[in-house]
């Protein structure tokens, strides 16, 4: 009879190359790279089905703004995937002693995501394709419908890659039971995880938020060419989705932080001073449902940046909580504080002044694009 | 061994990087090259004023962004995905030393699609020099994207310095740098000449604009080939001695670098005959057959550059069985399976009896009984030998390659596999655990084939 194997033997020793640069640095980029890349993912998580839906079921302007978001689907992914490689690398340079683990006891379905993800997105463009030349023949339709329902997929697989990452607990069961000689076949998933289910839902919520905020910044930026029935419509219709979102939201947060948090969690969480940026994470989610309220009867530019702001707001202290409970749940297995630092001063440098030129160039190429768009809006519909 | 080894069977999971990688390549390479097209050109169309050319490039920007954009970015996440599963100790020993060598190829691909996107769908809108500016933005982002991944893959052939000297810097300007660089480069170039003559061939149907595109892109496709050809000299000049013994003995890459010289070869001849110097010879049929020998090069290209750097991953750093070289006399020492992480924790669950406290006795192994001794040698195989064979059938499987072995003979080679073939690794275990590696394989050695004359008492 094997003898249980404790989840604490399962985790490598620390990479004799030292990490590239201290760990705040490393959480940093991280975050930027997750939040930024949440803002663009949740449009097709949740943004693209709601656009489907709208465009099958709904009137004039669900149609209309089921057809904006899909054409402009194509630019989102290729943004927010790109946006998702930055989070991907410093989640390993920092993490990679739970991450490569955690991945490897699901790898088939880990390496399904990109073959997945090609298959959407090529499907968004037929898709989009047929909306943008009044060919969307049944089977596009369906191929659309397919391509939202992979991206829910997606969002699922990721759920539990990520909550697999930190379920040290639950490896050894996972791994004695689909593997062979040790070594796993790689069709494990994290579905006995009580967190896996609240987090994914939970997710859907903020994203079906920032998708209301997406209208808003749509209509009030780019919907030039659209009548002025719409840009009304579209506000009321921002307020339903951002309300839908925050009920969401409300609910799996809840059945999250109360139904699945561990007292160890519980108690940092809740004690001072973290509970500050828990209540903060559980009310921020109100205050772009407020602007959206107050300014529904007329998007302007001002409300779609404030809008905008709240939204990038609620992301980025949504991934500074997740971060924190993230480094609560592997302490006792890994301490990130423990990891030599081999700091690569030149290659850092190296790395900012590129970003910094990066930003000026792409500041660049955004001025030009924005400038055409504006010309555009000053002639008209009729340019 | 840090990290649970995934087994996939028949394939194994480095060859699962090696497709995904190569599939990856056939679009990658276009990437680049076909953004300095588009630049050359794009600014060519606009200087002599060809409305023809320029709608003709219009189409293949579409079709240049359906390819590179979805399939090539989507495949190249695949890639991080998958050596992430197969090669994890590689891939965090790379990460270590290189990640902001890929952070700033980050940026640098960040540029591309901004660029891209802004170059496609804004068409007709923007100032033709700020839409020519936006070509050549992305064309020496994509170059400098290829540049810094180079870096990191050429290191992985040849670290030059780094051992004495664990700087990025000294990792990354390698001996292997500019060979590769300049061979990529070519291949970009080549490989998207082939794509264009493929796009034209069905969208400009006008013979004369067609005439046009194929002189174009053939120049660069000529250089793009002599730049594979010199990259690929100096690429074997700055070879280890491994690698080099590795191509000169290896029957299959034997076959790959004769695959790679006679189709660039041929490309070559039919670059010069067909698109150069006789361009109304290309037809569609012409265009596919070309691509294709395009794509062959690469995949055969690609393969040999994982086959040289055999037995390591990274070269003199992480061995394909994902083992620092360092760790190797400390596992020869105390142990393969008491180094690994997970396979010490299932032999402590699993085997009680053979553990002293946390510590494996090697020798207590084989008082184990056969069934059990054999398992155990399952585990050792897993771990140390399934990244390069798999177990019966499929890549390499060890049940064909020991056909007609002796027992001492599966022994010698359990005990000392380099001495076998240096393309092995080195046994990283005590000589008990060898013996139990070795009680696994013997029994599934396939037999002497019957069939042959001097077959008679062989078992």
């Amino acid at each position: 009879m094997p003898l249980p194997i404790s989840p604490r033997d399962l985790i490598g020793p620390m990479s004799p190359l030292g990490i590239p640069a201290p760990y705040p640095i490393l959480a940093c980029f991280k975050g930027l790279g997750f939040v930024t890349h949440m803002w663009f993912m949740h449009l097709w998580y949740a943004g693209l089905i709601l656009a489907v839906v709208a465009y099958a079921f709904g009137g004039e302007h669900h149609r209309r703004w089921g057809a904006r978001l899909a054409k402009q689907m194509p630019v989102i992914i290729a943004v927010g995937v790109n946006f998702g490689i930055l989070a991907l690398l410093f989640l390993q340079v920092a993490y990679y002693r739970a991450f490569y683990p955690a991945t490897i006891l699901m790898a088939w379905p880990w390496f399904s995501v990109f073959f997945g993800l090609t298959l959407a997105y090529y499907g968004v463009y037929l898709y989009e394709l047929g909306i943008r030349h009044g060919t969307l023949t049944t089977l596009r339709r369906i191929i659309g419908w397919a391509a939202a329902a992979v991206f829910l997929v997606e969002g699922f697989l990721f759920a539990n890659a990520l909550s697999l990452m930190t379920n040290i607990g639950g490896w050894p069961s996972l791994w004695l039971n689909t593997s062979v000689a040790a070594a796993p076949l790689g069709t494990g998933l994290n579905t006995a995880d009580p967190t896996l289910w609240p987090r994914w839902l939970m997710m859907f919520g903020l994203a079906v938020l920032t998708t209301s905020a997406y209208i808003v910044a749509d209509t009030a930026f780019f919907a030039h060419d659209e009548t002025d029935d719409y840009r009304r419509w579209a506000g009321g219709f921002a307020l339903k989705v951002a309300t839908a979102g925050v009920l969401c939201f409300a609910a799996f947060g809840s059945w999250y932080v109360f139904g699945t948090w561990s007292r160890e969690v519980r108690a940092v969480m809740f004690g001072s001073p973290h509970v500050f940026l828990t209540a903060l994470t559980a009310v921020s989610v109100g205050l772009p449902w407020l602007l959206i309220l107050l300014g529904r009867r007329r998007l302007t530019g001002a409300l779609a940046w404030a809008v905008v702001a709240a939204q990038v707001g609620v992301l980025t202290i949504n991934a500074l909580s997740r971060q924190i409970v993230q480094n609560l749940e592997l302490a006792p297995f890994i301490n990130l504080a423990d990891e030599p630092v081999r700091m690569q001063w030149g290659a850092t440098i190296m790395f900012l002044v590129l970003l910094v030129l990066g930003f000026v160039v792409l500041g660049w190429i955004i001025a030009k694009v924005v400038a055409v768009n504006r010309q555009a809006a000053h002639l008209g519909p009729e340019a | 061994m840090h990290y649970p080894w995934w087994h996939v069977p028949y394939l194994t999971g480095p060859m699962l990087i090696a497709i995904v990688a190569v599939l990856h390549m056939f679009v990658a390479h276009y990437a680049v090259g076909g953004g300095m097209f588009l630049a050359v050109e794009t600014t060519f169309a606009y200087r002599r004023n060809r409305r023809d050319y320029l709608e003709y490039l219009h189409n293949h920007a579409w079709f240049f962004i359906l390819i590179t954009v979805v399939y090539g970015a989507i495949t190249g996440v695949g890639i991080w995905l998958t050596i992430g599963l197969a090669s994890p100790l590689a891939t965090e020993a790379l990460i270590h030393i290189f990640i902001f060598g890929w952070a700033m190829e980050y940026v640098t691909f960040f540029l591309e699609i901004a660029s891209a996107f802004a170059f496609f769908y804004y068409w007709g809108r923007l100032a033709p020099k700020t839409h020519q500016a936006m070509a050549w933005i992305y064309a020496v982002s994509a170059w400098l994207s290829l540049f810094f991944i180079t870096g990191i893959t050429a290191f992985m052939l040849n670290p030059g310095g780094w051992e004495s000297n664990r700087t990025f810097s000294v990792g990354f300007f390698n001996p292997q740098l500019v060979p590769q660089v300049l061979a990529r480069t070519g291949g970009a170039l080549l490989l998207s000449a082939q794509y264009v003559y493929l796009h034209a061939t069905f969208r400009a149907t006008d013979p004369e604009l067609r005439y046009l595109v194929q002189r174009r892109s053939t120049l660069p496709g000529l250089v793009g080939a002599a730049m594979v050809a010199l990259g690929g000299i100096l690429w074997y000049a700055y070879l280890p001695e491994s690698s080099r013994a590795v191509l000169v003995g290896t029957g299959v890459l034997n076959v790959l670098m004769t695959v790679i010289f006679v189709v660039t070869a041929v490309v070559f001849v039919m670059l010069y005959l067909g698109p150069y110097r006789n361009p109304g010879w290309l037809s569609p049929g012409f265009a596919i057959l070309f691509l294709l020998a395009g794509f062959t090069a690469i995949g055969a290209g690609e393969f040999v550059r994982e086959a040289v750097r055999k037995p390591y991953i990274v070269y003199n750093v992480v061995l394909g069985n994902q083992i620092y070289a360092d760790e190797v006399p400390i596992l020869q020492r105390n142990g393969f399976l008491e180094g690994g992480t997970w396979t010490r924790a299932y032999i402590a669950a699993r085997y009680p009896g053979v553990m002293e406290g946390r510590r494996i006795v090697e020798e207590r192994l084989l008082d184990l009984p056969e069934p059990e001794q054999r398992h155990v040698g399952e585990v050792l195989f897993q771990y140390h030998c399934n990244n390069c064979h798999a177990v019966t059938h499929g890549v390499s499987g060890a049940s064909q390659l020991l056909r007609g072995w002796t027992p001492e003979m599966v022994r010698a080679v359990s005990r000392e596999p380099d001495r076998f073939h240096f393309f092995m690794p080195p046994w990283s275990g005590t000589p008990a655990e060898a013996e139990v590696l070795a009680r696994f394989l013997i029994p599934i050695a396939e037999p002497f084939p019957r069939s042959l004359k001097h077959a008679e008492g062989r078992e």
